[in-house]
Order: structure tokens, then C-alpha cells, then sequence
């Protein structure tokens, strides 16, 4: 357990970096499609770790997060959300005897179709609160359904072929 | 007693949740320009550096496209160079001008963070206090209308631009002068933004300059904002319906002016003056 604490703290502040300055800038169809990839760090805290500290480090990187963007208060409230969420969608999707000792969310471990689901719930409810929380209103309703349902495909796509790049990595060295 | 020790244990994790969503929302709710000044004060000074080295890495990429204009404007500037007009009038002048005085001062300054997609946009310069920048100042591009500072940390400022639904500035149009008042649909596409408020009766053309008016001090008057692109005027209104393209393209500005105002004060004590006079009379 503690041996996993060093990766999970790299882990984060690369991906909200990787978000800040790489992906954030991305101009798909003008906006249209913005991928959130830094929430990976959150979906990839090992199965042990205490519900109460999901949800603290889920704020602190929402808190991160929003120094970099717009208004205060988005990122906060969305990851709040999300880091609620996230052990009660592990406890959900768990096999019948349970996760196994010191494993990983990936896909290598619980298969393509477990992390979909998984990733998949988590990132659309993200995305639902942030896209909710920065427009604050469903003006052109359809418009900002799409948004959200095409950003959340697009994390999750970003997220599944990061893993496999990683992996591929890991299987050469 | 014990029970409610035994509750708040049971519960941690839930009560832990709705004391952060709740701090969350308020913060959301509560995050207007002047909030977000305060926070930015505390950490712009890291999180501006960093975005200062993302962006001399994106200006390096850029070194051509950058090279092109700079190369452009030298052109220009050389275009107007003494040497190249003949001198036609051989009576020698000298004027010390006393009929007019400066008014706009103008500092340069460098983009380095901008959004352009989402619902209110904001733009981070790399002056601040020490630059001479202070909240309230003008910002233009190419001799365009950009935005507004909002606030400044000792070496950053943040410009509200119009691409941001609280960008508020009368304009006019170049022929018959009426003004109106300029809008951004958050969210919409950033080449355009709305000119509310011109009445009907008044003939807009498509192609028509839109220029500021130099009211709110932040900018000089007649300065370039944009170009009439569409109408769409509903029958039931007064008002026409205007859409302009800007002048300026936020998503490839890296230099900017920030203009100040040399008689600000001058201007905003004596209508003071005059509003506690008014004041002072009311209450008799």
C-alpha cells in the first residue's frame, strides 16, 4: 500500500500538467469536444485506499485544477462529485469474491469491458457536473448534451489508448 | 451521546462529501471577477510562470509565423520614414505644439495564457503592477479593441476580453456615429460578437465599420472593433439585430498594447465632484 503512494502522487501532477498545457489547448470542432484527461489519476487510485481520502485528494486536484482554467468552483464541485462516486462504482462493478490484494484499476488487470463501464460511468458524471457548473444553465439543450456525451467519449478513448501505450512500455523494458 | 459519535463515524465519508460540495457550490457561486482577484493573487505568481514557459516553448514553434508579421511591420514603419517623402514645401516650420496633448500612453505586452472556447474567456498577460499596468486599463492588438484589465498581481494581469459575456463597451458605427452597445454570446464562435441597442430607424449596411466611442476611458475613440457581417432584424423589435466579425483574432494574438489613460483621474474625480454635488442637493 504504501509503496503505491509515490506513483498515485507522480501520477497526479503529470496528468494535470498534461492537462494544463497540452490538452486543455486542443481545438476539436472549436470547442466542441474538450476531453478532461487529468480525472485518470483519480480512476487509477488503487482499490484499497480509504473512501474519505478519494474524495480529499479528488478536491485538492479539482482545486488544482481550477487555478489553471476559469471561474473557481468548477473542477472543485465536479471532483468532488467524482471522488464520491468513484468507490461506490468500484464497490458496483466488483467480482463476487472481491478485488484482489494491491491491484490497480486498469484494464490489464480487470479487462477492456470492466474498465469501460468503469471509466465510462465516472467520466460521464464528471463531465456532466463540470459542463452543468460552468454554463450554469441548459440554454440550447441538445448543443449541450452533445458536448458532454462527446468530451466524456473522447476522455474515456484518451484514457484507454494511454493504458495500452503505457502498457506496451512496461511489456518492451 | 455516544450514538451520535457512532453516527458522525457511520456517516464520515458522507458528511466529509456534502461539506466539500457545499464549500464547492459557494465558491462556484461566488467566484465573480473581483473573488477571482483575490485567489489569483495568491497563486497567479506560480501558476503565471508556468504558463510563461509553456508559452515561450509555443513561441519558438511560432518563430516564422511571428517573423512574417514583425517583418510586415518593419515594412510598414520604413514605408513612413522621412527619407522617403520629398519635401515639397521649402519653408522651414517648427511647431512646439500647444494645442494638443498626450492623452493614451501605450506598454507592450506579451499573451501568454488565452481561451477562446469556453463560456466567459479570460486572457493572462505578463505585466503587472511592476510593468505600469493597473485594473481598468485598455488592451488592443494591431489598433484593435481586445479587452480590459481586470486584475494584476505584481508581475501578471488578467484582461477580461470581449469574448466574455461581462465585457461591457459602447460602440459606434464609422458613417452615421449612432451607438450602440457590444455583446458576446457566451459560448458562441469568437470571430463574432452582437451590437445591441442601434434603433431601427438608423441604416446599417453589411461591411459597415464599428469603432469605439472613447467613453468608459479605457480606449481612445475611434478605434477599430469590427465589420457588420450579418443582420438579422426581427420585425417586432426597435432595435436592429447586429453581428459583427472582429478585427482582432484572439486565437493567434501574442503581442498586445495596454493603453492608459493619462487623464483617468482627471475625468473620474470631477464626475465625482459633480455626484456628490448632485447628492448634496437632493437631500435638501
Amino acid at each position: 500500500m504504501a509503496s503505491m503512494i509515490p506513483i498515485n502522487l507522480l501520477r497526479i501532477i503529470f496528468m494535470v500538467f498534461l492537462q494544463a498545457l497540452v490538452v486543455s489547448r486542443l481545438q476539436v470542432l472549436d470547442g466542441f469536444v474538450l476531453p478532461w484527461v487529468y480525472i485518470f489519476a483519480i480512476l487509477m487510485l488503487p482499490f484499497e485506499t480509504p473512501k474519505w481520502m478519494v474524495l480529499v485528494i479528488a478536491f485538492v486536484v479539482g482545486y488544482i485544477m481550477d487555478l489553471f482554467s476559469g471561474p473557481m468552483g468548477m473542477h472543485m464541485l465536479a471532483c468532488t462529485v467524482l471522488g464520491w462516486l468513484q468507490p461506490m462504482v468500484q464497490r458496483l462493478l466488483s467480482p463476487r469474491e472481491g478485488y484482489e490484494v494491491n491491484q490497480e484499476p486498469t484494464i490489464q488487470k480487470q479487462g477492456l469491458r470492466w474498465y469501460l463501464t468503469y471509466a465510462g460511468i465516472l467520466t460521464f458524471c464528471h463531465h456532466f457536473v463540470l459542463f452543468f457548473a460552468e454554463t450554469l444553465r441548459f440554454s440550447p439543450f441538445f448543443y449541450q448534451l452533445g458536448h458532454i456525451f462527446f468530451s466524456a467519449i473522447a476522455t474515456v478513448i484518451l484514457m484507454v489508448i494511454g493504458q495500452y501505450l503505457i502498457s506496451v512500455q512496461k511489456s518492451r523494458g | 451521546m455516544k450514538n451520535i459519535f457512532e453516527l458522525i463515524k457511520r456517516h464520515f465519508v458522507f458528511i466529509l462529501f456534502g461539506i466539500l460540495f457545499i464549500f464547492s457550490t459557494i465558491v462556484l457561486f461566488s467566484s465573480n471577477r473581483y473573488q477571482r482577484a483575490a485567489f489569483l493573487q495568491q497563486s497567479s505568481d506560480w501558476v503565471g510562470s508556468i504558463f510563461e514557459w509553456r508559452d515561450e516553448l509555443q513561441r519558438y514553434l511560432r518563430l516564422k509565423e511571428i517573423n512574417d508579421q514583425l517583418a510586415l511591420e518593419n515594412a510598414t514603419l520604413r514605408a513612413q520614414m522621412p527619407d522617403n517623402f520629398f519635401v515639397i514645401d521649402t519653408t522651414i516650420q517648427s511647431k512646439n505644439d500647444t494645442l494638443r496633448m498626450q492623452r493614451y500612453a501605450y506598454r507592450n505586452a506579451r499573451v501568454i495564457n488565452a481561451s477562446v472556447n469556453r463560456e466567459s474567456n479570460y486572457l493572462t498577460l505578463d505585466r503587472g503592477i511592476v510593468g505600469g499596468i493597473r485594473p481598468n486599463m485598455g488592451v488592443i492588438s494591431n489598433g484593435s479593441v481586445v479587452g480590459v484589465v481586470t486584475s494584476v498581481s505584481d508581475h501578471f494581469s488578467v484582461v477580461l476580453p470581449i469574448l466574455n459575456p461581462k465585457f461591457q463597451e459602447s460602440v459606434k458605427m464609422k458613417g452615421s456615429g449612432d451607438f450602440g452597445l457590444i455583446a458576446w454570446p457566451p459560448g458562441s464562435d469568437p470571430a463574432y460578437a452582437d451590437v445591441k441597442d442601434i434603433p431601427k430607424h438608423v441604416q446599417v449596411n453589411i461591411g459597415d465599420t464599428v469603432l469605439t466611442t472613447g467613453f468608459g476611458s479605457h480606449f481612445p475613440n475611434n478605434l477599430l472593433i469590427g465589420y457588420v457581417s450579418q443582420l438579422n432584424d426581427q420585425p417586432e423589435e426597435n432595435f436592429h439585430r447586429i453581428k459583427i466579425q472582429l478585427s482582432t483574432d484572439f486565437r493567434k494574438m501574442s503581442y498586445v498594447q495596454v493603453v492608459s489613460d493619462i487623464f483617468k483621474e482627471e475625468q473620474d474625480s470631477l464626475m465625482k465632484q459633480q455626484q456628490v454635488h448632485d447628492g448634496v442637493d437632493d437631500s435638501h
